[in-house]
């Protein structure tokens, strides 16, 4: 219950923090600066659902980690981590024909990393299939 | 392996939530269970036999 607690304040200041810098720009909205929000609500969203389940789970009185639920986020964690540095390494190509400043192009990784973990989580979470 | 968890559950009257409680795992991992999904290491197909009152080769039949 506390853990979910913390996910859903650090959420909240995530949302605040990028709502502060929004109302900061001075410069016109690029479509980048709309994709990267995006993708940021996506990522606030998805620790809202993960912290929605925990509350839930300990309101019923069930435990909310067990052993196969550490195994899909090993599995989860380790397939990310491998995509990923294709990932990067598909930026790093693309980088010198694309003219993006080297910011916008970190937070494209960094939110590609954040994407494809929650894609892989969902994906291991309602398939199953652990009998390898 | 298959197993007869959902047999078991229904002969005692057992919710998948209420087997979950007493084995001390999530609900979704008895779902996974029960659809052959995954395969439980000892200790947990050990406290599932103990939920059900049955022993781990009643309850998890392995096929050669």
């Amino acid at each position: 219950m506390k853990k979910g607690l913390l996910i859903i304040l650090i959420a909240i200041m995530v949302i605040v923090t990028v709502g502060l810098w929004y109302s900061n720009i001075t410069k016109p909205t690029e479509p980048t600066d709309i994709a990267m929000i995006g993708i940021i609500v996506l990522i606030v969203g998805f620790a809202l659902f993960m912290a929605y389940t925990r509350i839930k789970s300990a309101k019923a009185g069930l435990k909310h980690e067990d052993e196969l639920s550490k195994k899909i986020m090993q599995k989860t964690a380790s397939i990310s981590f491998y995509v990923s540095l294709y990932w990067w390494l598909f930026l790093g190509y693309y980088s010198d024909k694309i003219e993006l400043e080297s910011h916008t192009i970190i937070g494209i990784g960094i939110a590609g990393m954040a994407v494809l973990f929650a894609g892989f989580w969902f994906y291991f979470n309602y398939r199953g299939r652990f009998n390898d | 392996m298959t197993n007869r968890i959902k047999e078991l559950r229904a002969r005692y009257m057992l919710t998948q939530e209420d087997l979950a409680k007493k084995v001390g795992v999530r609900r979704e991992t008895i779902v996974f269970l029960e659809k052959g999904k995954y395969n439980p290491s000892l200790k947990l197909a050990y406290d599932v036999s103990k939920a059900l009152n049955s022993k781990i080769d009643e309850v998890f039949l392995f096929e050669e």
